[in-house]
């Protein structure tokens, strides 16, 4: 399902003085499976979501998801590929607030393959299964922390992707409420066999999905100015 | 969920900042359009007046005096005509038309029009009646009197009424009454949609009766010889149609030699009257306008720019989710074009709603009947204009969006 072979990577620090090697020997997740991404902060976790989700390109070495070498594809291909497959699930929700939780839902079946007619129907049907039935036109500043998650999480797996990527999806949360959308992700993921990869800092929820990968040691700190720390996460 | 319906949701998201750009567009837009039309609308209204007649001949003086007070209604006529010279007109074969007008008095600010029952006979350019009697019929009594459209529907006077002229052309505090000579209303035109609604056309005798019997009053309260026996009788003006409009040229030059006044063509003074007078000013407030819109347009740029600016976050996510470049950059460009949409469409409502308002007292002051919702050319083409710079402005923030990175902006907090 994914696979990276000596994938390399040149990451420009935020100021653009410095930059730092990410470098991927070998990487493979099968059909179905779920892996927790683990490591330090900067270590490369995110940078490794971002390249199977095809919003980084390697520069060298090869990324192959859903059978498809991304950097084969075109930049509008990779959008495509990206909408099709992967649903992204991020640690500050990313919501868009002018939408209500319903019509943030329908946008992920806006594009590319996703395109439904029965967006609303759909949207309803995903929103219902996280819990959220009741709360379907309410904006996101009217949810809370947890319920904006689960919109999220709804949004992701809404248009049948394959590959569900979640970036650190319970760090803006308290545990309860961390745990509880930790259980949502491993169930949909387990429930409809989707392939799970997700980055996390809490060795608990680690230790919970079937596999873990160690980033630690991704990052080849070339030139890294004292006090500044390189890549983009 | 449509590109435009998503552009629209984050117009009214953001709706005062919305608000206050379409307020912008639409104030430009609506003074272009009202400048416009009002041009195109003041030609068209001033032409029809003009077009009645091929030629005006009166007393020596300015010819747009002579075609604004004898044709409009407008202005002091500059001189009189002895009245003989109607006679000769009358008898002249290249005339179809001929009717003598004779000034001085009004009533509640409405010119009262001295002339003689062929005036009703006017034949518009396609050979119809122009004048049409709405009630009653044209004068018979030396003191009957016909009013036009306007004039009996804002005053009281019905067919049948009496009321007494007022000397002078305008209304003034104080003006002699001429309460030895009641006017009686014997019929009511329909609207013409020119000057002529706004007068009220008599006998040119009761003109005359009323003036030689002031003047023979005020002379021997002044002690000074007394006016005896017939005086030579005059017009103020003769308006004249002829049977072929290539002789107004002609037939003016031949006035002009043959009597001691002069003969203008209406048109052609309107026209005159209109480049000089009226188009610096016209040119003037389309600048001033010109100037709106661009500055307009120049907002729609700064308000795009920055609404993409504080929704890089957004339009990352949109790209996360499988959005192309091409679809966000058109969902930028959009919401640019709804700005200007919306800004056009109210500017244009504002622009010919205002004319609309400005009808009434437009025709109270010069009798010119203006359509306000007549859009010319020239305001589609402005329009056009002011939609492709719209357009260009949504142009420049769609294309910033269609290069941005997503995984550069994803990272950013609401």
């Amino acid at each position: 399902m994914i696979r990276l072979k000596d994938v390399s990577l040149r990451l420009g620090s935020a100021d653009h003085t410095s930059s730092v090697q990410f470098h991927l020997p070998s990487f493979e997740v099968a059909v179905g499976e779920a892996v927790a991404l683990t490591g330090p902060s900067g270590c490369g976790k995110s940078t490794l979501l971002n390249l199977v989700a095809g919003l980084r390109r390697a520069d060298e070495g090869e990324v192959r998801v859903a059978g498809v070498n991304l950097s084969s594809l075109s930049a509008a291909k990779l959008d495509r590929h990206r909408g099709t497959h992967c649903g992204m699930v991020f640690q500050s929700f990313h919501l868009l607030a002018p939408f209500t939780a319903l019509e943030n839902v329908a946008i992920g079946l806006r594009f590319g393959a996703r395109k439904r007619s029965n967006a609303l129907e759909r949207s309803t049907e995903v929103l219902v299964r996280v819990g959220l039935g009741k709360r379907l036109h309410a904006r996101p500043d009217e949810l809370s922390v947890g319920e904006r998650q689960r919109v999220a999480i709804a949004r992701a797996i809404v248009g049948g992707a394959s590959i569900l990527l979640a970036d650190e999806p319970t760090g803006s949360l308290d545990p309860d409420t961390g745990r509880d959308i930790f259980t949502l992700l491993s169930k949909v993921a387990a429930e409809d066999e989707r392939t799970f990869l997700m980055v996390t800092h809490d060795p608990a929820l680690a230790a919970e999905l079937p596999s873990k990968f160690d980033c630690s040691g991704l990052i080849h700190s070339a030139r890294i100015p004292s006090g500044k720390e390189g890549g983009s996460q | 969920m449509s590109f435009l319906s998503m552009a629209w949701r984050y117009l009214k998201f953001r709706w005062l900042v919305s608000v206050l750009t379409i307020t912008g567009i639409a104030l430009g837009v609506a003074l272009v359009c009202a400048v416009l039309a009002l041009r195109s609308e003041s030609e068209r209204a001033l032409s029809k007046d003009a077009g009645l007649y091929d030629l005006v001949a009166g007393g020596k003086g300015s010819p747009l005096q002579l075609v604004l007070a004898s044709v409009y209604h407008l202005d002091s006529p500059p001189g009189n005509l002895p009245y003989a010279e109607y006679g000769k007109l009358q008898r002249d074969s290249r005339v179809l038309w001929v009717a003598p007008v004779g000034l001085g008095d009004n009533y509640s600010g409405y010119r009262i029009v001295g002339t003689e029952a062929q005036f009703f006979d006017l034949p518009d350019r396609n050979g119809e009646r122009f004048f049409q009697f709405a009630q009653g019929k044209v004068f018979e009594g030396r003191f009957d009197v016909v009013l036009g459209s306007q004039v009996a529907a804002s005053t009281d006077l019905e067919l049948g009424s009496t009321f007494f002229g007022t000397h002078g052309l305008v209304e003034v505090p104080g003006a002699e009454v001429h309460r030895d000579f009641p006017y009686r209303v014997s019929g009511i035109l329909a609207p013409t949609g020119t000057a002529q609604d706004r007068a009220i056309f008599g006998t040119l005798a009761s003109v005359w009766e009323i003036h030689e019997t002031e003047d023979r009053l005020h002379s021997a309260i002044q002690g000074s010889a007394l006016l005896e026996g017939p005086q030579e009788r005059e017009a103020t003006a003769i308006l004249i149609r002829l049977k072929t409009p290539g002789l107004r040229l002609w037939m003016a030059d031949e006035i002009r030699k043959e009597t001691d006044g002069i003969a203008a063509v209406p048109i052609n003074e309107i026209l005159r009257f209109q480049r000089s007078i009226i188009g610096p000013v016209q040119r003037a407030l389309l600048i001033v306008a010109g100037a709106v819109v661009g500055v307009s347009c120049l907002t729609v740029l700064v308000t795009l720019h920055q609404a993409a600016e504080r929704r890089r976050r957004d339009i990352a996510i949109l790209r996360s989710l499988g959005a192309i470049r091409s679809e966000v950059a058109s969902l930028v460009f959009a919401e640019g074009l709804l700005l200007t949409g919306a800004g056009i469409a109210l500017g244009l409502l504002l622009g010919h709603g205002g004319l609309a308002l400005s009808v009434g007292p437009f025709r109270d002051s010069t009798g010119l009947v203006l359509n306000p919702w007549q859009i010319p050319v020239a305001e589609l083409i402005a329009l056009g204009a002011m939609a492709f710079c719209g357009a260009v402005a949504s142009l420049f923030p769609a294309i910033s969006c269609y290069r941005r990175t997503p995984i550069d902006d994803l990272h950013l907090t609401e």
